[in-house]
């Protein structure tokens, strides 16, 4: 993609006025460039510093570059764009910092310049429309793309697409993720439409509402069952509110802010009703916990963005902080865990999971080495930049140790990522969610024996 | 990442990227180059003519005869942590960027060495045989990212080198590349005294001026037999510099032996390890000592008798190794917590005789009212090197100027008590003004002299470690 003048709009599009080279609407802030002063502690907490040993591709050299913009030192142009979409937003520099430098905001605030400075264009921009604008948001449509994989997946088509090599026709990170699709089934936002309660098992002793997801309920709905049952298991009363939608990481992370704020809008007040609102995908309880950050220039919705971030928590610290029962049966496996990048770095949610997973009979937990680092999912990085991703993914998988069944973790994207992990580096692991194990032994002791 | 080829005409990029094997190990773009325009010393700032990316010595060699034989300007760089600015390209270097050449080469259990690649990372080391019951004991406290290239070249301390000495203490052998481009190897397989010159004392700490270090045998220890850290807070500044001197006169040498003033105290608790210090203190000390288990609670009982004759309000033993790790993460990042409470921060170097502590923090407080700019210590007391940190906005017009001059003047104040003007960060570009307060002139051309034999064309790392010759050379006419 070259960059031709016709493609920069002239800004500033409206106020606050502009910041250097920064012309646009939602200006990055400078107070968070201001807490950095170079000393370089975060390097090797960084995947693509790790990978490329180059400064522009770490979190200071990123944070100096996006500096210069505002210095006006620097433009908005492909060399600077680079950089900066090639962070994995992972925040694992965020957890080194000395001075709490939010550097993945940074990112995320300067990749919205980017982004209406120099629209996408040609194909970037149709996939890119077609599913961050098209598809997310919508999920009737969202629903609709799921019942085509599990048409292709039920019909036949897979086996023989697999069978007559048709496949190799995708590009092969393509090819690789179709490979670890799971199995698809039935979304809980359908299938709980017309039940306003899903009551608790015993006594209720809280009323909680569940942030279904978007790839969470089309791609492992299972997990969202398993959480609705682990939750009314424990007491809770789970509410499923129709008009929540896409929290809109993937959308902040490409740089649309502006769609982000629509959809954070109708989350906030899709729950406004509720106390407590359940995330199990730890990318978008990151982001629905962040919604403050996009209304920095707005008073009103800020205030509401406040108030609705202190009501969402992760399922693995709401377990651990409002106590959850100890299953009896033995589950006899030996597992490690991986720590979702926007659950340890994004939320500071390392030992909660950790602790649920260790109380559950028989569970042998084995240390991994590295377990924060970061395993290229990154959202949809995996398909923007696969080389790169792949590369961080072959140092994770190097860290999971060998004699382990299975690999837990919290967040959908890292699941399909290790999953990929495992296929491409010939392991044996499964990959599961956290809340998933937690249920498997529930049912057991149930007597449902049923490992989906 | 980026498109593919190399997009300049310049014969000389060209050249560089045939040596490293093209655009992946070369750049060359306003735009990446601006993330190496400084290292750790954010005052100066200059654009390199490029930055490579060698993957072994032979690249590294073949690169450096390439500059030398086409007089290109060109230094090495590791993590570019330094705080003195010796990594940073005054002359348009072309940065031999070490960071690739990260491999544990072996370890020497048997014979208690290692032998590491420059890019290695400090803390790596330790990490790589800690579990065999070994550690590489400088360490400095940008060790979670710093280089041991790096390492050699400042000859760099850390909080345990009251006991374990520096980085030069810890060096068995290298692999340099001289400026020429000619490989050699010095240091004698660990020969306490080998015979002829120290040459490795002498590459230890040269800054990167005499040549690039490609390979490097270390000491390893093994790990202390047990640990104690302490946490004392004291009301007035002068009671914790006086623990310090009676722990030191007592015949008792710490681990480590720390001090950190309210100012700093003030920026590690607003940032992102805080242990939860008292914030009306004068000042605190955090003090280790290790060694065979027998003796440390004698050790640890003595200690905490000193700091209550010397009015502490509050003094604590660490309960676990959680406890002493969290106290240790807060002194480790003082530096970079500078950030949470001032947007720039100098940081100095100096070293005094530990009974002058008292009399040069004074100083120091001076210095901050004359200049109108807040100045935090954190400091290794242990061996007297203080580490004023002058905050400051760059942005202010003249803010830079003025906090240049303010840590200038404490270095002329631990010069005159019979100190130093540096003890582990190097001299780099930000103290070379400062060498004349410790050398006249002739003890200067002494040094660029031994320089000139490595370093005649002066292409590598030129204007680094010594004053602008100006005054030297006409005091070489004269």
């Amino acid at each position: 993609m070259s960059l031709r003048e016709s493609d920069i709009k002239q800004g500033p599009v409206c106020t606050p006025g502009s910041l250097g080279n920064y012309l646009w609407n939602d200006l990055p802030d400078p107070n968070k460039w201001a807490d950095c002063v170079h000393c370089g502690m975060c390097l090797e907490s960084c995947p693509t510093y790790e990978q490329t040993g180059q400064e522009q591709h770490s979190p200071r050299g990123r944070v100096h570059l996006m500096k210069s913009v505002a210095e006006g030192k620097l433009e908005i142009n492909e060399d600077f764009i680079d950089p900066i979409f090639a962070c994995l937003d992972c925040r694992a520099c965020t957890t080194a910092c000395p001075a709490d430098v939010d550097v993945g905001g940074l990112i995320e605030e300067v990749r919205g310049q980017i982004r209406q400075a120099i629209p996408l264009t040609g194909w970037k921009a149709f996939v890119s429309k077609f599913f961050l604008q098209g598809v997310f948001p919508h999920p009737t449509r969202l629903h609709a793309l799921g019942n085509l994989l599990k048409l292709y997946q039920k019909s036949g088509l897979q086996k023989l697409a697999r069978k007559t090599k048709l496949i190799h026709i995708m590009p092969q990170h393509l090819a690789d993720m179709e490979a670890i699709l799971p199995e698809i089934s039935e979304p809980v936002r359908k299938k709980y439409k017309h039940v306003n309660v899903i009551k608790a098992k015993g006594e209720t002793k809280h009323t909680v509402a569940l942030l279904t997801g978007c790839v969470m309920d089309v791609m492992f709905s299972d997990i969202n069952e398993a959480t609705i049952r682990v939750l009314t298991r424990n007491g809770n009363d789970v509410v499923i509110p129709q008009n929540q939608t896409c929290c809109g990481a993937l959308h902040v992370h490409a740089g649309d802010r502006e769609t982000g704020r629509e959809l954070a809008k109708q989350n906030i007040e899709a729950f406004q009703h509720v106390d407590r609102v359940i995330v199990n995908a730890a990318g978008c309880g990151c982001m629905l916990k962040e919604y403050p950050e996009l209304f920095r220039n707005d008073p009103v919705w800020h205030e509401k963005a406040e108030e609705f971030s202190r009501k969402v928590e992760d399922i693995s610290k709401y377990l651990y902080d409002t106590g959850y029962e100890i299953p009896k049966a033995q589950l006899n496996t030996r597992i490690t865990y991986h720590d979702a990048c926007h659950l340890a770095h994004g939320q500071g949610i390392r030992q909660e999971p950790r602790a649920i997973l260790s109380s559950i009979p028989g569970v042998e937990m084995v240390y991994m080495p590295n377990a924060d680092r970061c395993c290229g999912s990154a959202g949809i990085y995996n398909i923007t930049h696969p080389e790169m991703a792949g590369a961080v993914l072959k140092s994770k998988m190097e860290n999971v140790p060998e004699d382990v069944e299975l690999i837990s973790m919290g967040n959908p994207g890292c699941m399909l990522q290790m999953a990929m992990g495992v296929l491409k580096h010939g392991r044996n692991q499964k990959v599961v969610h956290t809340v998933q194990l937690l249920d498997w032994a529930y049912q057991k002791e149930e007597g449902k024996e049923d490992r989906t | 990442m980026r498109g593919k080829g190399i997009h300049t005409n310049d014969p000389h990029i060209q050249a560089l990227a045939r040596i490293v094997g093209g655009e992946k190990s070369i750049l060359y773009k306003k735009e990446d180059l601006l993330a190496y325009d400084c290292d750790g010393f954010t005052v100066h700032r200059h654009l390199p003519k490029a930055v490579v990316f060698p993957k072994n010595t032979e690249e590294v060699a073949a690169i450096v005869k390439y500059c030398h034989e086409h007089d290109l300007p060109f230094l090495a760089r590791g993590a570019g942590t330094g705080l003195s600015g010796g990594a940073i390209p005054l002359n348009g270097e072309v940065i031999i960027s070490l960071v690739r050449m990260k491999r544990l080469i072996s370890v020497d259990l048997e014979n208690r060495r290692a032998v590491v690649e420059p890019g290695f990372v400090n803390l790596k080391l330790t990490n790589s045989i800690s579990d065999r019951g070994y550690y590489y004991a400088p360490d400095p406290s940008s060790q979670y990212c710093c280089t041991i290239g790096g390492n050699v070249a400042e000859n760099a301390g850390g909080a345990h080198c009251l006991k374990y000495g520096v980085t030069t203490n810890h060096i068995l052998g290298l692999e340099v590349v001289l400026p020429n481009g000619e490989i050699v190897e010095i240091g004698e397989n660990g020969i306490p005294d080998p015979p002829g010159y120290d040459l490795l004392g002498l590459l230890t700490g040269s800054e990167g001026t005499l040549g690039i270090v490609t390979k490097i045998t270390v000491r390893i220890l093994k790990n202390p037999e047990a640990k104690q850290t302490v946490l004392a807070y004291f009301d007035r500044v002068a009671d914790a510099s006086q623990a310090v001197s009676d722990i030191i006169s007592a015949g008792m040498v710490p681990a480590a032996l720390e001090m950190m003033d309210q100012t700093a105290i003030e920026a590690v608790e607003a940032a992102a390890f805080p242990v939860g210090h008292p914030k009306d203190i004068e000042a605190l000390l955090l003090i280790e000592v290790d060694g065979i288990s027998a003796g440390i609670a004698e050790q640890i009982e003595a200690i905490l008798h000193i700091c209550r004759q010397r009015n502490v309000r509050e003094v604590k033993v660490a309960q676990n190794e959680q406890e002493r790790a969290r106290w240790w993460a807060n002194r480790k990042t003082g530096f970079g917590a500078m950030g949470a409470i001032s947007p720039d921060y100098l940081v100095q170097d100096g070293v005094i005789p530990r009974s002058k502590l008292p009399e040069v923090l004074q100083q120091i407080q001076q210095i901050s009212q004359k200049y109108g700019l807040r100045i935090a210590n954190i400091f290794h007391a242990g061996d007297g090197n203080l580490h004023p940190l002058v905050l400051f906005d760059a942005e202010k017009p003249g803010e830079t100027e003025k906090a240049l001059a303010a840590g200038s003047e404490c270095l002329q104040a631990c010069a005159a008590v019979g100190g130093s003007i540096t003890g582990e960060h190097g001299v780099g570009i930000e103290k070379k003004e400062e060498m004349r307060f410790i050398f006249n002139d002739e003890e200067i051309i002494a040094q660029t002299n031994i320089r000139d034999v490595f370093n005649p064309k002066n292409l590598l790392n030129a204007g680094k470690l010594f004053p602008t010759p100006g005054r030297c050379v006409e005091v070489k006419k004269g």
